[in-house]
């Protein structure tokens, strides 16, 4: 079984959470005493990882840093649809190592303001604020013409993938770091229907969305299987 | 900016923002909004609070009809704002009292318009209302709205017809308008020309929002292009003016005022008003619900009716001056009317008779606002409904709310016949969990009420209303199946036992310092009343629960139907309308 070297406050792993409940993969979540322990900085953990971050995890010996990385990992590995992770659609792919790279981008800008708030980060807090909606600005902007072209998620398929699941904690969870999403309404539509994909789950600060209504789809619907 | 911004309409969101089951996060003038559409097309635009612990509500959840707190999980009804349910309190019907600050709401040119307190109409804008309005991406600013409406008239675009064909011909854009919250700028291009309306929402004293709307809409093959060249032109306009405003110093921030919530508004009971009839009502439709029944569909004449929840009632003031108590059929946050069904009882004194031949459609009646003595809890994953004839009134609301909520629930419905069963509408969309009960003996029925309430789930609660007869054997079958008194709910018609209004005793109260004589042949209520102590009633024979007060001391004679077996033991309320004192002296809490 998957051991994912896990905090429960922690937005990158909880990336890992949402996507092995989504893809319905069974794991073995193993704390971390990340605060106020720094155990993911201790001698025995930059063992598993040198870099002394996590998540980590270790997939009966097959052991993979970097929350992004791990992504597409257990999308190309448990995704028999191939859909998450859409290697055979070379345009497709193209856009979501695009969007994978902009989720660092949101990572180290909305997530780091919020580590910086709850956890006692050293960050420029200004910057991380200003760069953050910045990045907004043009999420809001993409997802709005994508909602035009009857499109959901930051890809153009019609099926959602790895970096939809890469942004989308980092977004939802931006007002714990003082960033306001009052500004982009697409954005703040998309985190609905993002709630709604089935198997999504919860960690403290998101809060589940309610049902769609039945026989209706459009923005705020369901995405098919 | 000249008149007012507090009085002026303002653009806050665009309908695309509002798709079903979503809650929009708005500012206008220094003040959050949540903004939810319901399933009924309804525009919310609420004060962006939980009146509770203040959490905002555009991070709630909008279910269609009432929009959710995430924190403790309050409830509002659409349309009037007003609390439907506090999970804490499962039992109780909130107080009519807690209830959002709400906002005028008016849709026009695809836009959402409100404003804190605004006169007249929205304005209107000869250019969209001739043509096919096209709304345009919005664009938050951050700048101070006068400055974005200045720069806004230095804006270039290009007309629909000729964008991207005729690179080099001169763009000609004059202005045609501007007022105080817009400027209306033309483009002409070789004999094509595109009219574009600017409304510049102030979000704040440093904050705007660009709401552009053009008089025409394009072609599907053209919609694409010209939303991005708009896009493209005002976001190099915004990053200007953003610039330019950084400049300049930052203005301080506006503050609206929040209604301060006092504590004890989710604590105290209503006014207390009598027998009052405060709304009129519409007789918007009438029509055969089914055998015997009519059905009366009321709409506000004026202002939204008030809120209520599954299980409340209304009194209506007949033409003739009887007054009648109906339970209310639709569910909360469920169209704005207020539906009742009415049986045509043979031994009417006059008034089911007078609803059933006298008034008509278009008819104004005179209504008490709602009030709910029959509370359904929400926290039940098995809830029991059991319904005697016309006495499914209320158990249709609760119903629907637990089909909406997703929680589980039975409907047994005994009547005499398919014909004899109403607002076959309703049922229709309940059916999975309707059971009919046709047409049985009074043993039959209680044999069935047995099969019912022989088994029960940890968490199941009763809710039964019908004849007295039958929610006597109901009430009397659930006890001997194990089901305890505060798990069975019930609401009779009327009350049929024969009041003896023979004793005479003394009532203190103890808050009014007053002490008075009930003599036999009066009642409590009217005693109190003719001392001009203020008391509501409903029903005045013992069934609503209007009426009630806690005794202190003493020990009461209930004769009422509305208080249950161990609630009549404690001894510590009374129903003044029609109950009395064994001991010689009453101390009540008024």
């Amino acid at each position: 079984m998957i051991k994912l070297y896990d905090y429960v406050l922690s937005v990158n792993c909880y990336k890992q959470r949402l996507m092995m409940s989504i893809l319905d993969v069974s794991y073995q979540s193993i704390p971390v005493d990340f605060y106020p322990g720094w155990e993911h900085k201790s001698k025995e953990f930059k063992k598993i990882n040198p870099l002394g971050h996590i998540p980590v995890i270790d997939d009966d010996g097959y052991v993979l840093r970097d929350a992004h990385a791990i992504l597409v990992y257990l999308a190309a590995k448990y995704d028999p649809t191939g859909r998450w992770y859409p290697v055979s659609d070379s345009e497709l792919i193209g856009e979501t190592a695009q969007w994978m790279l902009f989720a660092e981008g949101t990572t180290n800008t909305a997530s780091a303001a919020r580590l910086h708030v709850n956890l006692g980060y050293d960050f420029d807090i200004g910057a991380c604020r200003e760069s953050a909606h910045r990045l907004f600005r043009v999420l809001d902007d993409h997802l709005w013409f994508r909602e035009q072209q009857g499109r959901n998620w930051v890809c153009s398929g019609e099926h959602p993938t790895v970096a939809d699941i890469a942004i989308f904690p980092d977004v939802i969870l931006s007002e714990e770091g003082g960033i306001s999403r009052l500004d982009y309404p697409a954005l703040r539509r998309w985190t609905d229907r993002v709630k709604r994909i089935g198997g999504f789950t919860t960690m403290p600060g998101i809060f589940p969305a309610g049902p769609a209504r039945r026989g209706r789809s459009g923005n705020a619907g369901p995405i098919p299987d | 900016m000249s008149p007012d911004p507090f009085t002026c309409w303002h653009p806050i969101a665009s309908t695309p923002d509002l798709p079903e089951r979503h809650v929009f996060h708005g500012q206008l003038l220094g003040r959050e909004l949540a903004v939810w559409r319901a399933d009924d097309g309804f525009v919310n635009v609420w004060e962006n609070r939980c009146l509770h612990r203040g959490v905002r509500l555009s991070i709630g959840i909008n279910d269609g009809r009432e929009l959710k707190c995430q924190y403790h999980g309050w409830r509002y009804s659409n349309r009037t704002a007003g609390c439907t349910y506090i999970p804490a309190h499962p039992a109780d019907a909130p107080a009519r009292t807690i209830c959002n600050r709400t906002f005028p709401a008016v849709e026009r040119y695809g836009l959402i318009w409100s404003g804190e307190d605004p006169t007249g109409d929205p304005p209107a804008v000869a250019v969209l209302d001739r043509g096919t309005p096209f709304g345009l991406r919005n664009l938050p600013v951050n700048a101070p709205p006068e400055l974005v409406l200045e720069r806004l008239a230095q804006y270039r675009f290009e007309p629909n017809g000729r964008l991207h064909y005729d690179d080099g011909e001169d763009v000609s854009v004059s202005v045609c308008h501007r007022d105080d919250w817009s400027v209306t700028l033309a483009s002409s291009q070789g004999g094509s020309t595109t009219t574009a309306v600017f409304f510049v929402q102030p979000v704040d004293s440093g904050r705007a929002v660009i709401r552009g709307v053009l008089d025409e809409t394009p072609g599907e093959d053209r919609r694409l292009i010209v939303l991005h060249h708009h896009n493209t032109g005002l976001i190099q306009l915004r990053d200007d003016i953003e610039a330019e405003a950084a400049r300049l110093p930052t203005p301080e921030p506006m503050v609206a005022s929040i209604d301060r919530v006092s504590v004890e508004l989710a604590e105290i009971p209503e006014a207390p008003a009598g027998r009052q009839a405060s709304l009129r009502v519409r007789v918007a439709r009438k029509w055969e619900a089914a055998d015997q029944i009519a059905g009366f569909e009321l709409e506000s004449i004026g202002a939204e009716l008030p809120t209520y929840q599954p299980g409340s009632h209304i009194d209506v003031h007949l033409p003739n001056g009887l007054i009648r108590q109906y339970s209310l059929t639709n569910e909360p946050g469920r169209g704005e009317t207020y539906r009742i069904g009415v049986k045509l009882e043979p031994d009417s004194r006059g008034g089911s008779r007078c609803l059933h031949e006298v008034v008509r459609e278009g008819d104004v009646l005179a209504i008490s606002e709602p009030r709910n003595n029959f509370p359904l809890r929400r926290d039940s994953l098995c809830t029991v409904l059991v319904a005697g004839g016309i006495g499914i009134t209320p158990l249709l609301a609760m119903a629907q709310t637990l089909q909406k909520d997703g929680l589980g629930y039975e409907l047994h419905y005994f009547a005499q016949s398919e014909q004899h069963m109403a607002f076959g509408d309703v049922l229709e969309r309940l059916r999975p969990s309707l059971v009919a009960h046709l047409g049985l003996s009074p043993d039959e029925t209680a044999r069935a009420l047995a099969e019912i309430l022989a088994h029960r789930g940890d968490a199941s609660h009763v809710y039964t209303c019908g004849p007295a007869p039958m929610l006597e054997t109901t009430r009397r079958i659930a006890a001997e199946a194990g089901w305890p008194d505060h798990t069975v709910h019930f609401e009779y018609f009327k009350n049929t036992t024969e009041i003896d209004d023979s004793s005479s005793f003394q009532i203190s109260l103890s808050r009014s310092a007053l002490t008075l004589g009930v003599a036999g042949g009066q009642t409590i209520l009217a005693v109190l009343r003719q001392n001009g102590v203020p008391m509501p009633s409903s029903c005045e024979q013992g069934a609503c629960g209007t009426c009630e007060v806690a005794v202190l001391e003493g020990e009461p004679d209930h004769q009422d139907v509305y208080l249950n077996d161990s609630e009549k033991e404690r001894g510590d309320r009374i129903m003044t309308c029609v109950s009395r004192a064994k001991s010689d002296r009453l101390v009540l809490d008024i």
